[in-house]
């Protein structure tokens, strides 16, 4: 069986910087494995070990990118696959779910591909299912827990963990599948891998490996303003404690809380 | 900070060790500190990963990633703790690395791959409680009944010396012929007969990490756990803190940059007189001295790294390193705390644990003033001059004698 993980490499987000047009500003900022992305991979791995075959970690990204698939790579990814292109660097996510559908095609035998949730930088939440829509795959998102991936039936059945409801799934294979955090618990990098993984490059597909072309975001972004500040809480006063609370329960009850 | 520039297999190790500390290691670092508590559960983790085999070779289950990753190893793991970093340091660079280097196939079978792997704990034991810097001097003896040796003695300060498996000890196999020749190092697990473990000190800082006496009674050691030959322990033991300072020296770098960072970091948020305490110069030229201090402290522990690890001797540069470094750390997490005014002063924050932690680098694996007597000894032999030792008691080491 082919699983393919689609990672993202991101900032570190909690020491970005914020541009004064209110972009984000990476710079000198540690590079990582997008956090959700990570727990993909754990699960490609998880069903890589009992299904055997091949789990491949794709990015479209630059070239310093290479530095998190090797980390894939040495948590247990078997194969990687960087798709490169400068007409790739301003795409919007549905132009990227273009671009990356277009190299899985090109793959050709792909059964399952894993994504995060989200990416921690760009926050649309969009790229599964833009994915999904363009292969004519099913989508499961939201899944906190992978129940079984059948290769015999070619059928998955999982979890989507929605806000109010855990709901239990089943779909036919190949389907595209975003997963949330705490799904597992991903595993470190094997350090005795290193060495071996440290040397290797990922073959590249550019947009005329992949035939894509005429690119252009559907998404520009025009302006950036911070929202506006949340009104402040009210303080409840009092001469003690007692009184306090008295005065706070009053408020809820009248208010129909409790 | 400036980065310091490093192969891709090295920043690979540094990252996989910074998550690890950030998951493992700083969640409970004020807690063992307060506790006086060994986290064997971490180390036994640590050694899962990979982290206690970076030096050694891949043949017996090692990362095989020199003295330079030793040395970032050394630095991530001390921005988390001390304490874990000192455990990690004696049993890697300490004992594991005395085995690497004297140890024959079959030892290094037994007992180097255990000890990368983690399943076995080891420790390192020259000093007594008569000789520690003056370590040529040691009075532990070893004598030989058939195929056995028999040790009596007592150690003190031994890092680990209270859990390890695998302890490599020092004695005296020949009093007439003095460190060279006379010392022998033997392999030692904690089972054998004779063997015992005396009292923990409670020390000012690296209180997680637990020092102790060791008692031998009589006991009983193989002759197949001579490490490096009979006659010479001494030279392997000064060899093996040779190679480990580095190590010493990046784990200075690591305290160090933590302290920057907290500082920065605290500077640009705390407002005095209307504005953040990093508008005032006195604070600015703190920061910049902290960084002056951390970048030079970095070059010349990878640049001495550097040199390990192609093979070249590097004692004068490792001497260096450990008596700048251990000096420079203390400098910078002491103006850390002067940054954060009374707050650095409390436990709320690591820096006190820090300031204590930090103290004693400037005390074990050779004092600074035997570093300094060693710096100048290779300087001098450099122009072919000697320095004339005054005749004590007892003949005086050729070496310059540190432990
Ligand atoms: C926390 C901790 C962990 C340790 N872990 C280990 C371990 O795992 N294994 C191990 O074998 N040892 C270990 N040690 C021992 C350590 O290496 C010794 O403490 C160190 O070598 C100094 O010896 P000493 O304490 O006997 O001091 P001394 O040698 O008594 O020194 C006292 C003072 O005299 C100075 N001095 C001594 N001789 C000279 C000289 N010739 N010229 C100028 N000044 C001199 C010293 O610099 C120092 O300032 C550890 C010590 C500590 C505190
Ligand atoms: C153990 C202890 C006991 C104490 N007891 C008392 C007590 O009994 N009563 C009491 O009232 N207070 C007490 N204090 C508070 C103490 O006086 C303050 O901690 C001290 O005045 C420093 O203030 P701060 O901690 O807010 O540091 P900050 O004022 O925030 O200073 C942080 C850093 O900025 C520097 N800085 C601030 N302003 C300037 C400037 N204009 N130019 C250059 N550098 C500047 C400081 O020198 C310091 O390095 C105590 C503190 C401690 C730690």
């Amino acid at each position: 069986m082919h699983i393919v993980v689609c990672m993202k490499q991101v900032p570190r987000d909690n020491s970005v910087k914020i541009n004064p047009d209110l972009s984000i500003n990476a710079d000198g900022i540690e590079k990582i494995i997008n956090l959700f992305d990570e727990y993909a991979i754990e699960e490609g791995i998880i069903w890589n070990e009992k299904h055997g075959g091949k789990l491949t970690v794709l990015s479209m990204g630059a070239d310093e990118w290479v530095e998190q698939m090797r980390r894939a790579l040495a948590m247990g990814a078997t194969d990687s696959l960087l798709l490169k292109d400068p007409a790739f660097a301003t795409l919007d996510t549905i132009a990227a779910a273009k671009v990356v559908a277009a190299a899985i095609r090109k793959l050709g035998d792909v059964d399952l591909i894993l994504t995060g949730r989200n990416s921690t930088d760009d926050e649309s939440g969009a790229f599964a299912p833009a994915l999904a829509r363009i292969l004519g795959w099913p989508q499961l998102t939201y899944v906190g827990k992978v129940i079984d991936v059948n290769p015999g039936s070619k059928t998955i059945t999982a979890e989507r963990h929605l806000e109010t409801v855990v709901e239990t799934v089943t779909a036919p294979l190949p389907a595209v599948v975003s997963v949330i955090k705490d799904i597992n618990n991903p595993r470190y990098p094997s350090l005795l891998k290193i060495k071996k993984v440290a040397k290797v490059e990922p073959p590249v597909w550019t947009a005329a490996d992949l035939g894509v072309s005429g690119l252009v975001p559907t998404v520009t972004v025009t302006q950036r303003v911070p929202p506006p500040p949340r009104p402040s809480g009210e303080t409840i006063d009092g001469p003690d404690a007692a009184t306090k609370v008295k005065k706070l329960v009053d408020k809820l009850l009248e208010n129909q809380i409790i | 900070m400036i980065e310091y520039e490093h192969s891709d297999e090295i920043k690979m190790l540094r990252q996989t060790v910074r998550e690890f500390v950030n998951k493992e290691i700083r969640p409970i670092a004020r807690e063992i500190d307060e506790e006086e508590r060994v986290p064997l559960d971490v180390i036994k983790k640590a050694g899962e990963l990979g982290l206690l085999a970076v030096p050694f070779p891949e043949k017996y289950g090692g990362l095989e990633l020199g003295i330079t990753g030793y040395c970032v190893l050394m630095e991530e793991l001390q921005r988390g703790d001390a304490s874990i970093a000192t455990i990690i340091g004696a049993h890697t660079q300490l004992c594991a690395m005395s085995i690497h280097l004297g140890g024959n196939e079959a030892q290094k079978d037994k007992y180097l791959r255990g000890l990368n792997r983690g399943t076995l704990i080891g420790a390192w034991a020259l000093t007594e409680p008569n000789a520690g810097s003056d370590a040529a001097h040691i009075s532990t003896t070893a004598e030989l009944h058939g195929d056995e040796w028999v040790i009596n003695g007592q150690k003190m300060w031994i890092t680990n010396g209270s859990f390890a498996d695998v302890i490599v000890v020092h004695a005296v196999t020949d009093k007439s012929k003095g460190a060279r020749g006379g010392i022998t190092a033997f392999i030692v697990e904690k089972d054998f007969p004779g063997f015992n473990v005396g009292k923990i000190e409670d020390k000012m800082g690296l209180r997680a990490s637990h020092t102790a006496s060791l008692y031998f009674e009589d006991m009983r050691v193989p002759a197949a756990n001579v490490l490096g030959g009979v006659g010479h322990g001494f030279p392997l033991a000064m060899k093996t803190l040779d190679i480990g300072r580095c190590g010493l020296g990046g784990g200075a770098v690591g305290g160090a940059k933590e302290a920057f960072e907290l500082s920065r970091q605290y500077a640009i948020t705390r407002h005095q007189f209307g504005r953040p305490i990093a508008e005032f110069q006195a604070i600015q030229f703190k920061l910049a001295e902290m960084a002056v201090k951390i970048y030079t402290m970095e070059q010349i522990v990878y640049d001495t790294a550097r040199k390990v690890d192609a093979g070249k001797n590097a004692t004068l540069e490792s001497s260096i390193v450990k008596l700048y470094c251990s000096e420079m750390a203390s400098e910078v997490i002491d103006e850390a705390i002067q940054i954060h005014g009374g707050m650095g002063f409390s436990r709320e924050l690591p820096l006190e644990r820090m300031y204590r932690d930090a103290r004693v680098t400037r005390i074990f694996e050779g004092t600074n003033e035997i570093q300094k007597s060693v710096i100048a000894s290779e300087l001098l032999k450099q122009v072919g001059y000697r320095i004339h030792r005054h005749e004590g008691v007892y003949p005086t080491p050729k070496h310059a004698p540190h432990s």
